[in-house]
């Protein structure tokens, strides 16, 4: 085979790649609305707990899981409390686990070094998309329904903008105030909201759903941190459990 | 500039997150589940999802609740962008009006 065929044969599958990592961009759009301000936040209020300009972007690179990142710095100390924040990052990112677990059956057909860092860049909004695009894909016949340079082109641009904004946060701390009173924080939730439609199958499939949010929203009055969030995931799947056995 | 103790500290949080990344996908990447357990894995993602929003739902502040609501009923009929302005402009405008 020569080059030119070679490019030929590679010609279309490169050009459908980049129409998919294109398709992961603009399905990341709306959702860097709502992360870009979050991030200043994080980065200014770690900076107001001591974390330098180089450990800032350390940690959301490395780590690069929002809810965990809130929750470490409203513990940190110096020196920090290492076995505490590891347990508090676990207790917040166990939703992971079940999320790691539904995405499964779509990115088996992948190969490990393909999948192990792909995973790296799970957080709720490029598993939700991904997830949701593979679902759809797949009621209208794609094979394979996940694609995964959808997903990364969805995943990249979140990444990077957590790592840059952040360390923004922690640079221009003290000047920003409060970026929370400007109503950015409606993003998130109607970008879970719009998500939830999509996965959206008749009201008895979304009973869990409905025994969730009741559970979530109790615990989260009632217990603090970030409990709420593995309360109200498990009585949901309790109730997913109990309510199939019905029929 | 970077203290030896928040770097171990990072690189805890980061090798914890990291596992709970993969931890579904290679515990649960070659069974076959029962017709019972597929029933939770398929409510699981949404059961996460409204969990994490879940204080929203009761947020103290009554701009932010009706805002919610316009978010809500945008998210029923519009598509994802819209939906974000829609939240997001609604949240600002009413914490303005109602406080």
């Amino acid at each position: 085979m020569s080059v030119s065929e070679i490019a030929l044969a590679e010609g279309p599958t490169a050009n459908r790649r980049g129409a998919e990592f294109r398709r992961g961009l603009a399905a990341s759009t709306p959702m860097l609305l709502g992360i870009i301000p979050y991030a200043l936040v994080l980065g200014a209020q770690a900076a107001q707990r001591g974390l330098s300009v180089v450990e800032v972007p350390l940690m959301t690179g490395l780590n690069f899981a929002g809810g965990s990142e809130f929750a470490a710095i409203q513990l940190w100390s110096s020196p920090p409390h290492i076995l505490l924040i590891a347990a508090i990052t676990l207790l917040v990112n166990s939703r992971h686990f079940l999320m790691g677990a539904a995405l499964a059956p779509f990115i088996n057909h992948l190969p490990k070094r393909q999948v192990f860092p792909a995973l790296f860049l799970m957080c709720d909004e490029s598993w939700a998309v991904g997830l949701a695009d593979a679902r759809h894909r797949a009621a209208t016949g794609m094979r394979p329904a996940f694609s995964l340079a959808y997903y990364l082109g969805a995943a990249l641009p979140i990444y990077l903008a957590w790592v840059a904004f952040t360390t923004c946060g922690a640079a221009l701390g003290p000047v920003l105030g409060d970026v929370g009173k400007y109503g950015f924080a409606m993003a998130f939730p109607a970008v879970f909201l719009v998500l939830l439609r999509g996965m959206w199958k008749g009201f008895a499939a979304a009973r869990p759903w409905l025994v969730s949010l009741v559970v979530a929203a109790l615990t989260y009055l009632v217990v603090p941190g970030a409990w709420y969030v593995a309360a109200g995931a498990l009585s949901g799947l309790v109730a997913a459990w109990f309510l199939a056995g019905e029929t | 500039m970077i203290d030896p103790m928040t770097v171990l500290a990072i690189l805890a949080m980061a090798a914890v997150t990291y596992l709970t990344r993969i931890g579904g996908y290679v515990v649960l990447r070659n069974r076959t589940l029962s017709p019972r357990a597929t029933a939770v894995m398929e409510a699981a993602p949404g059961c996460v999802l409204i969990s994490v929003i879940a204080p929203d739902f009761v947020s103290r502040n009554p701009a932010d609740l009706a805002a919610l609501a316009v978010t809500v009923l945008a998210a029923t009929r519009l598509s994802m962008l819209p939906t974000v302005v829609i939240g997001i402009a609604s949240a600002g405008v009413l914490r303005l009006v109602i406080g």
